[in-house]
């Protein structure tokens, strides 16, 4: 039998883990009450504060009125996370073979390429959208240019772990008959992994609908931007027919991506 | 010695290749479409844009405005303090949810259909539209926006939790009954040591994703970095934008290592 002799077991664990354990805690509360503090944090600002609060939920009835002016930003709406992500994988694509250390050039271009996708991942994809409106002109067009950065960068970091991870065996098998880099990807790699970026692909594209709809209250199109118009004008019955509308759309396409991808692994 | 003829490609490889190929064209046909149904601003338009505006803003990368960088970094951390908020608050509320979703602790699974009905609920929604609500019930300020992360994460959360929840090993549980222990020593003894270091490192994980969301909600009037970067977009101060984005970038990247180095050792 290879069980430990429960008298030599130690009971609890040593002092230096336990104060490590205990000083963790500490820390984690301790940032939580500075955060506490320095926001200002107050929930009895939302309920109790005003009774403004319930009351706008109170009007929150949905004017059904509103949709025929709702059809048409939505569509846009699908249209940029469409396009969207199709731009988005079709750029990536290079950028994910450039950054796994397996199809690679070299060592100083997959550092290049991991850092600038580093970069580019750290910034939000509605500040992107904040900040492409000006440049771009307002409209779908700085939607579709920040939803694609955006989707270049988290597609090529997902898809570049998966590229690491699969098996040797079919890339040394190509060169080895004397396949060039293209080749091998072609050959060895994209087999591979077709399925799971597929599923990544689906993924990006339940994110990018949901920035979709709210991009447009910074300028670059879609339905947020009739979400804007409504607050300004309190028409809070197309705010609710509009809110309706979004989560409909957003679960419903979400469930069918989940559908798909539970086929595709 | 004679070589083998190439043996022809059998039919369900060309029939695969068919599908492929007619589902590129759709896929492609579907994007021209919504191109050209799109309405977009002329080409001049997005030239004089860019001369207006690209220019000065990639000259603000080469040429920082130092006198922003104190205003910027005392709102990320500000946007930070938010972040570690919303993410508490929503993994204390998930911690409990999460047992209601998880199938093999109720007995059955249908048992969790009605907690993960209502996670998949809380989910769908967009934080940012709920900030937009807050803001508009409550007024600015990082309550609405804290409040915004904390109820979204709490889907995310809890949908990540069951799922862990759902694959801890039984036994250890069972070993616990058979020695006559009661629901609640198998909960506290077994489920919960199982489950710890995952549900650490997932709300490490969601801390990274409610950062970046923290630095947008005050594009929307909820708190945060947002806020002084929306105005100074607004009044296309394009140097100082970039020392904004210069802060936010190493900002969530320090933080996003710092984060995926602990989450390493924890599972």
């Amino acid at each position: 039998m290879a069980l430990p002799d429960p008298n030599t077991v130690p009971l609890r664990p040593g002092f230096a883990s336990r104060l490590l354990n205990w000083s963790t805690w500490v820390v984690l509360v301790g940032l939580f009450v500075v955060s506490l503090q320095q926001t200002g944090f107050d929930v009895e600002a939302l309920t109790s504060g005003s009774q403004d609060f319930v009351r706008f939920f109170r009007r929150l009835v949905p004017d059904w009125t509103a949709l025929p002016q709702i059809w048409r930003p939505l569509l846009e709406t699908l249209q940029i996370a469409y396009l969207a992500t199709l731009l988005g994988t079709l750029l990536g694509l290079p950028l994910i073979f450039l950054a796994s250390y397996n199809t690679t050039v070299n060592g100083p271009v997959m550092w290049v390429a991991r850092s600038v996708l580093t970069v580019l991942r750290s910034i939000p994809d509605l500040l992107y959208a904040a900040i492409l409106a000006p440049i771009l002109a307002p409209g779908p067009l700085p939607g579709v240019v920040a939803l694609t950065i955006f989707t270049m960068a988290v597609l090529a970091k997902l898809a570049s772990e998966t590229v690491e991870s699969i098996d040797p065996g079919p890339l040394e098998a190509l060169r080895a008959v004397g396949a060039g880099r293209n080749r091998v990807i072609v050959y060895a790699v994209l087999p591979q992994i077709a399925a799971t970026m597929t599923s990544f692909v689906l993924y990006i594209f339940e994110i990018n609908v949901r920035a979709s709809v709210v991009i447009g209250y910074v300028g670059a199109g879609g339905v947020g931007f009739l979400l804007l118009r409504y607050l300004n004008f309190f028409d809070w019955g197309g705010v609710a027919a509009l809110i309706v509308v979004i989560f409909a759309v957003v679960l419903l396409i979400d469930l069918l991506s989940v559908w798909a991808r539970s086929r595709l692994i | 010695m004679t070589t083998a003829p190439i043996p022809p490609t059998p039919a369900h490889v060309v029939r695969t290749r068919w599908l492929l190929g007619i589902g590129l064209v759709l896929l492609l046909a579907l994007a021209v479409l919504a191109l050209v149904t799109m309405n977009l601003p002329t080409w001049s338009r997005v030239q004089s844009g860019l001369a207006r505006n690209l220019v000065p803003l990639l000259r603000g990368f080469v040429n920082p405005a130092w006198h922003v960088f104190e205003l910027a970094s005392t709102s990320m951390l500000e946007t930070m303090f938010m972040a570690v908020i919303g993410t508490t608050i929503a993994g204390v509320i998930a911690f409990p949810l999460s047992f209601l979703a998880a199938g093999n602790l109720l007995g059955n699974a249908r048992f969790a259909l009605p907690g993960k009905g209502l996670l998949v609920g809380v989910r769908t929604f967009p934080e940012i539209l709920l900030a937009i609500i807050f803001v508009a019930a409550a007024g600015p300020g990082p309550t609405a926006g804290i409040m915004a992360m904390g109820i979204h994460s709490i889907g995310f959360l809890g949908k990540i939790f069951s799922d862990v929840i759902e694959g801890i090993d039984a036994g250890p549980n069972e070993a616990i009954r058979a020695a006559g222990g009661n629901a609640l020593h198998v909960f506290l003894f077994s489920v919960v040591p199982q489950v710890l270091p995952e549900f650490a490192s997932s709300l490490l994980y969601r801390f990274e994703i409610n950062l970046r969301a923290a630095a947008v909600l005050g594009l929307v009037g909820a708190g945060g970095i947002g806020l002084p970067l929306i105005q100074r977009l607004q009044f296309r101060r394009w140097d100082e934008v970039s020392m904004f984005l210069v802060v936010i970038v190493t900002f969530i990247i320090v933080v996003d290592t710092l984060s995926s180095s602990v989450r390493r050792r924890l599972v």
